[in-house]
């Protein structure tokens, strides 16, 4: 099995605190990984040490490696570079306010120069067709991303995330803002992405984890406790604390 | 009546009648400025120069279009370095002691009275150049732009909040290409309220002008002569004695009155639909 992403021994700090405890995962290539650990484990600088966001934090570090095709993220490619690679979709919707759900679609295109009208109007259609919003605003493209639902609005941000063609998408608890049947779209939505992309999804809802991915990694207190195929996480952990978490003992 | 509800009434009673009181003056202005400036408005009062001394007819033209191109002049140097500095100190100011140095001397040039300004235009472009002008006007006027124009744009800027930021970072895109198309995209609103109401307010600014562009009975001559103002037309007229121009100066004053309340009108607009934030 190829891992189109290898974090080795990855450590990360906010100043003189340390989050991330040498963290060795690979994620295998077209497969969704899940990241579960109850809060403040470490699940979202683990995921944006990733795209290289967690430097942006005024002291902030990272030591150790995190290998994109092989390539050291930290040393042999720019920041803007991996993020091209590595695409990201937050917490809460964050559509750009000032754009309409045509502009969010394509903002990364086109605020990179982009301006060939069909291959923008052809990218907004395929990625709003993979997410399945084409249907429900092909009529709206020119209205503001705002007059969405939030289901609707965190699926505009996913097709804006892969209207770059990114290779791996990172998730941070993609749904945690959202209502059970926005969550059950978005989580389908994920089942069908991981035909073109690499998946990394944290999430805090075990459930969750065990409906779409493959893999699973837990973390806890910045360590990886235990890491391997889902099913086998969640029915023969070999770590009695993955075993209590993972049937909610703790949380 | 119990004194708990007395103390309520009573401190109703007061803001109210003082409120209310503090309305009189503007009604009172605008009221005066109307009455004695209406009968000063006809056509010729928009297209014609101005009458000599002691004739009566012609009109102010000049000092109309004078004020336009002195605005246009101020806001095509204040708004740009008033913007620039803004994006600046919200986006790319790391250093904090070159942040509060900008900051602090933004905060003390808009506590520069303007006729500062002005002598101060005088003193490094008036007496060199050698005559009154235009430009010199145009300098000071900016002066007084720049510290609304780039503390509207970096508290519009700044109020674009961290996920937004984030959303444009993780796609890779470059620190310009955000801090321009997206942050300051998003805060235009806020920008364009600044720059228009740093505009009326030039609108009104008189001493500068007086040490600046002073005066002149014809069309503009040229961005480096002396230029006529509405500003310095209602003081040399109003100051006249003669009639027919203290009439004049109300109804320029009204005109100018009408301008500043037109942006004002016009800013509640723009920041009525800004959207964003």
């Amino acid at each position: 099995m190829y891992h189109k992403l290898e974090v080795k021994n990855l450590s990360a700090w906010f100043n003189e605190k340390q989050v991330l405890k040498d963290v060795s995962i690979s994620f295998p290539s077209n497969n969704v990984t899940a990241i579960i650990g109850p809060s403040g484990c470490g699940k979202t600088t683990f995921i944006r040490c990733l795209n290289r966001m967690h430097e942006l934090v005024p002291g902030a570090r990272v030591q150790g490696k995190v290998l994109l095709d092989g390539r050291d993220v930290y040393r042999d490619m720019d920041a803007m570079e991996v993020r091209r690679k590595v695409g990201m979709v937050f917490q809460k919707p964050n559509p750009f306010p000032n754009m309409s759900i045509f502009e969010n679609v394509v903002a990364g295109l086109k605020l990179l120069g982009v301006r060939d009208k069909k291959v923008l109007s052809e990218r907004v259609e395929t990625k709003l067709k993979e997410v399945g919003l084409w249907e429900e605003v092909k009529d709206d493209l020119r209205k503001s991303g705002a007059m969405l639902s939030g289901g609707q609005q965190q699926r505009l941000c996913i097709a804006r995330a892969l209207a770059v063609d990114p290779e791996v998408l990172l998730m941070d608890e993609p749904t945690s803002s959202l209502d059970p049947a926005s969550t059950a779209k978005i989580e389908s939505l994920i089942r069908e992405l991981k035909e073109k992309t690499t998946i990394v999804i944290i999430t805090h809802n075990v459930q969750q984890a065990a409906r779409i991915s493959d893999f699973t990694g837990f973390l806890y207190l910045g360590s990886l406790v235990e890491f391997g195929e889902t099913k086998k996480i969640f029915e023969s952990p070999k770590n009695p604390l993955t075993e209590r978490y993972v049937t909610g003992r703790f949380g | 009546m119990d004194s708990r509800k007395a103390k309520e009434l009573l401190v109703r009673a007061v803001t109210t009648f003082v409120s209310l009181s503090v309305a009189i003056p503007l009604l009172w202005i605008v009221a005066d400025v109307v009455i004695k400036g209406l009968p000063a408005i006809n056509f010729e009062f928009f297209t014609s120069l101005p009458a000599p001394f002691g004739e009566t007819g012609g009109g102010v033209a000049n000092a109309v279009l004078g004020t336009l191109v002195i605005n246009a002049m101020s806001s095509l140097i204040g708004i740009p370095l008033g913007v620039l500095t803004g994006i600046y100190q919200s986006e790319y100011s790391g250093d904090k002691r070159i942040y509060s140095l900008i900051r602090t001397s933004i905060d003390s040039l808009a506590g520069v009275p303007s006729i500062i300004l002005g002598l101060f235009a005088f003193t490094i472009i008036v007496m060199r150049v050698g005559h009154y002008t235009a430009l010199a006007a145009a300098f000071a006027l900016a002066l007084i732009m720049i510290p609304p124009v780039s503390k509207a744009t970096e508290e519009g800027m700044r109020s674009v909040p961290i996920e937004i930021r984030e959303a444009a970072i993780a796609l890779g895109l470059p620190k310009w290409v955000i801090t321009l198309k997206v942050v300051f995209s998003i805060a235009k609103g806020s920008v364009i309220t600044g720059s228009l109401l740093s505009f009326a307010r030039i609108s009104g600014e008189t001493a500068p002008l007086l040490f600046t562009s002073l005066f002149s009975y014809y069309w503009p001559a040229g961005i480096n002569e002396p230029m006529a103002s509405l500003q310095v037309l209602i003081y040399n007229y109003a100051m006249s004695g003669f009639g027919e121009w203290v009439t004049k100066a109300w109804g320029a004053s009204l005109l100018l009155l009408l301008i500043v309340l037109m942006i004002n009108t016009l800013v509640r607009a723009v920041s009525k639909n800004k959207g964003g934030y």
